[in-house]
């Protein structure tokens, strides 16, 4: 006990004596919304945690001749010009408990059920390094999400972004919901990334997961709209980070991010704000780089852990060829893309077969699963693109051969049907579809 | 040596205040805090301030910090030894190896005059039937692989390197630019499975990467194609996938620096920045580069500017399209927008001018007759016009192909097809005497076998 309190002590000397203790200071003289500029401030490093005393937090987002941006990522009560404002020497960091598995949770690890902090919550970093290429390794072991659809069609590997795109109440939340509930018996923590949702909303899908036996081994972390800007653009990041401290444990993780349409949103309403030159559709320039060191954290590690990325994106009009929805095409490993109009003709999950990619195809499936996938893929496909060619034409005058290709194209359809919750596994999935080949 | 201090600092950039006039542009300075090192290059001058863009992330600098130069700029090794190496843009190798003997060379240094150029050269055969046939290239080429994302531009790119490597035997360059660090790691473990890997120098400057490391990609890759054709006297095949993440990640870098944008949000000096690049990818006496750039389509709008400046340096291009990937057909060549300067009497023969001229037509007819029999039926059409719709189905079949490097996907053993066989094959469709024959059985072979 003695020596604890002459070390502190000595540390606390030692602190002054290099001016350690010294932290600098300065004074809100601008606020625009969460972006506040602060005079004073000197030495403060870039991305350094600033407190407005206990009112507001946030982090060193630019310096400057004259000034230094703050962004703010929690207020507890408004903040005045003129308030005084102090460096913590830390770099800004959000916070993870081990035992918030199974909970709610922000990124400052609040229990949003209980509304109190856990208490061994420890600090992590806000902002992802880039995982070197020569420490991942390919993509191969298969993850399932009981949908026959895409387990069958579209597989997807553990390591793997497989992208899940459609309009408003197409079903996209629910296949994450599905496959993390289908994660019950595969020993992979499952993060659920609640973006900018309702709190109701969020109340409502952790209770399904807990009814479904799938908290034990979920973390949800959300931040709402009324956390602000910064945090809503942060918490993906945060999740990431919380992702790859269990992949370096040689964990398997599954991250679902809902949605990153908002995120989009959010990070150029930032950016407006911070006066930064706008590029096209007014997102800020780097919006693709945003997301790509994002998604990037999705992959196989060489130790055997890996992190899967279920990035969720809403499109407006079934469009999919507008500017953010491209960008995060082109650096997923695929996509699930959803159609309203499939949705409202009964077809649940209204998976768009003609459109939905897996760039990683077979090698995530077994072999029973890819030779049986391929060739219904190719079947189902045939299918749908003849009916659109000959839709007019009256099925009882076609030739035997094309009439039998149109019934039974319209059956692979049909057992592609799944009503939420109700997963199947690889062997069911092998006999619904093996037993309609004779 | 110290040229100054750290006097602002945003994501993407710094500025220095100087004190020494011995600082240029492109030079590589930089500043050292907790025993860690972090790059600038530097962008603009103006006075005694001097700003600089980062290599890495800026995080935890402070004002103040002293800055250092580092003499030399931005260099990549230049011997023998890049050959089956993986770098970053940096120079640094990535996959462990060790260069015994460096032998650096800055990556800017290289323009060419008009009298080093050189234009003459053969015809390249790549074995893909539908690249052969619409799209044949020369030694020395650019050609511009273009479509939306998902298409399959990669896979393409990857079955280039094979067939063409394979035939060729000389070396080549990938360079990766802003493309998927999951794709470079698999590059990697498949060149090395099928042994081209110490025939090929790597560089990645991958999506993850800030945009400085993505963008300087493209001109470490360049100097490392250099050296093997001015050097070792080779024609050399360099691949760059994605030319337009070059110019994205300028853009990005451009709009940091706070310069005005132009359209799309893109850096102000685009067109000098592709210009740059484009200029050294050229053949001289001593050897040719033949380059295959993958070019990335912009919430697919073919009109984006970007995208247009880099298609106006290329030879040829290879658009794939959305509509024919969704029907299944891989390669998703849209035959309409896939063509090469070669595509003369001249260039090609003859023969192979009328025969793709042809084919046009029969898909042109296909794409208006779709329409008709979608709504009156197939029987409703005359006989040449019902010809027509069937053998150009026919050849839309015919032009998809199995590839080596997508056995994976489709379990089909890949095709190398020889261009007389393409062009026999075409002619018999189109004559009518493949007419027996059943559309499905043309699908995903290589030539066909009777």
């Amino acid at each position: 006990m003695n020596n604890q309190l002459s070390d502190s002590i000595k540390d606390k000397i030692a602190a002054i004596k290099t001016a350690d203790n010294v932290y600098s200071m300065g004074r809100v003289a601008r606020i625009r919304n969460y972006i506040i500029e602060v005079s004073g401030l000197e030495g403060v490093g870039f991305f350094e945690r600033v407190i407005v005393g206990d009112k507001a937090e946030g982090y060193v987002s630019r310096i400057g001749r004259n000034h230094v941006t703050v962004e703010l990522v929690r207020v507890i009560e408004p903040i005045h010009v003129g308030d005084e404002i102090t460096a913590t020497k830390q770099p800004f960091g959000a916070y993870f408990s081990p035992s918030s598995l199974g909970h709610v949770v922000d990124m400052f690890a609040e229990d949003k059920l209980v509304g109190s902090v856990f208490k061994d919550r420890e600090p992590i970093s806000a902002v992802v390094q880039p995982i070197p290429i020569m420490d991942r390794s390919a993509v191969s072991r298969p993850l399932y999400t009981g949908l026959a659809a895409i387990d069958l069609l579209y597989p997807i590997g553990c390591g793997q972004r497989q992208l899940i795109l459609g309009d408003k109440k197409t079903g996209k939340t629910q296949i994450g919901l599905d496959t993390i509930v289908n994660q019950r018996d595969s020993d992979t923590i499952c993060i659920y990334v609640a973006l900018g949702k309702t709190k109701k909303g969020v109340k409502e899908i952790y209770s399904e997961l807990l009814q479904r036996g799938a908290m034990p081994y979920t973390l949800i972390l959300v931040a709402f709209q009324d956390d602000g800007a910064p945090a809503l653009y942060r918490t993906p990041d945060v999740a990431l980070t919380i992702a790859n401290r269990f992949m370096q444990e040689g964990k398997d993780v599954l991250v679902v991010i809902d949605d990153l349409t908002l995120h989009a949103n959010i990070y150029r309403e930032i950016s407006l704000l911070a006066d930064k030159v706008p590029g096209r559709d007014a997102y800020p320039p780097d919006i693709f780089f945003a997301h790509a060191s994002l998604l990037e954290q999705g992959c196989q590690y060489h130790n055997g852990g890996s992190i899967t990325i279920l990035p969720i994106v809403e499109t407006r009009g079934g469009d999919i060829t507008d500017y953010i929805t491209t960008n995060i095409i082109s650096i997923t490993d695929g996509q699930i893309v959803l159609s309203a109009k499939a949705f409202e003709q009964g077809q649940k999950p209204a998976v768009n077969f003609g459109l939905s990619v897996s760039r990683l195809g077979g090698v995530v499936q077994t072999d029973v699963l890819r030779q049986l996938g391929a060739e219904v893929r190719r079947e189902l496909l045939s299918f749908l693109e003849t009916r659109e060619v000959f839709e007019l034409a009256n099925i009882d005058e076609m030739n035997e051969e094309m009439r039998s290709r149109i019934i039974r194209g319209r059956q692979l359809l049909g057992k592609m049907s799944q009503y939420k919750y109700s997963p199947l596994s690889p062997s069911e999935i092998k006999t619904r579809f093996e037993e309609s080949e004779e | 040596m110290i040229i100054g201090k750290v006097i602002t600092i945003s994501n993407m950039s710094v500025s220095v205040l100087l004190d020494t006039y011995d600082v240029g542009v492109r030079d590589i300075v930089y500043v050292e805090q907790d025993g860690q090192r972090t790059l600038f290059e530097v962008n603009n001058v103006s006075g005694n301030v001097a700003n600089a863009i980062p290599l890495t992330n800026v995080y935890g600098l402070r004002k103040g910090l002293d800055v250092y130069s580092q003499k030399g700029g931005l260099r990549i090794e230049y011997s023998s030894e890049v050959l089956g190496k993986v770098f970053d843009t940096l120079g640094n190798t990535i996959d462990g190896s060790v260069i015994e003997r460096p032998h650096t060379k800055n990556i800017y240094e290289k323009n060419l005059s008009m009298a080093e150029i050189n234009i003459k050269g053969d015809i390249l055969w790549t074995g893909i039937k539908v690249i052969d046939f619409f799209a044949p290239l020369q030694k020395g080429f650019k050609m511009g692989m273009f479509g939306g994302a998902g298409v399959g531009k990669t896979v393409l790119v990857k079955e280039l390197i094979n067939n063409v490597y394979t035939g060729q035997g000389s070396n080549s360059v990938f360079i990766g630019i802003g493309e998927r660090s999951r794709e470079g790691r698999e590059l990697y473990d498949e060149m090395q499975k099928s042994q081209l890997l110490d025939k090929m120098s790597v560089v990645f400057g991958q999506m993850g990467e800030n945009p400085m490391i993505r963008s300087r990609a493209a001109y470490s890759g360049l100097t490392v194609g250099e050296f093997l054709r001015d050097e070792q006297d080779q024609d050399v095949l360099i691949f760059i996938d994605n030319i337009y993440r070059f110019l994205q990640a300028n853009s990005e870098i451009s709009a940091e620096l706070g310069n005005m944008p132009i359209e799309s949000g893109y850096s102000t000096s685009l067109l000098t920045e592709i210009n740059e690049v484009m200029e050294r990818i050229n053949s001289t006496e001593n050897g040719s580069i033949t380059s295959f750039q993958a070019i990335f389509i912009p919430a697919d709008d073919m009109t984006d500017f970007a995208v247009n400046s880099i298609l106006s340096h290329m030879d040829g291009q290879v658009a794939l399209s959305r509509k024919i990937s969704e029907k299944g057909i891989y390669p998703a060549v849209d035959v309409f927008n896939t063509t090469s300067k070669l595509v003369t009497a001249e260039g090609v023969g003859e023969r192979h001018y009328s025969l793709v001229e042809r084919a046009i037509a029969h898909f042109a007819r296909y794409d208006e007759l779709e329409e008709i029999v979608a709504v009156l039926g197939i029987d409703e059409l005359g006989e040449e016009d019902t010809n027509t719709f069937y053998r150009a189905r026919k050849l839309r079949n015919y032009f998809t192909q199995p590839m080596f490097v997508s056995e994976q996907y489709t379990g089909i053993p890949g095709e190398f097809v020889k261009i007389e066989a393409v062009l026999n094959d075409v002619e018999n469709i189109m004559s009518g005497a493949f007419d027996t024959l059943d559309e499905n059985e043309f699908y995903y072979i290589g030539s066909v076998k009777r």
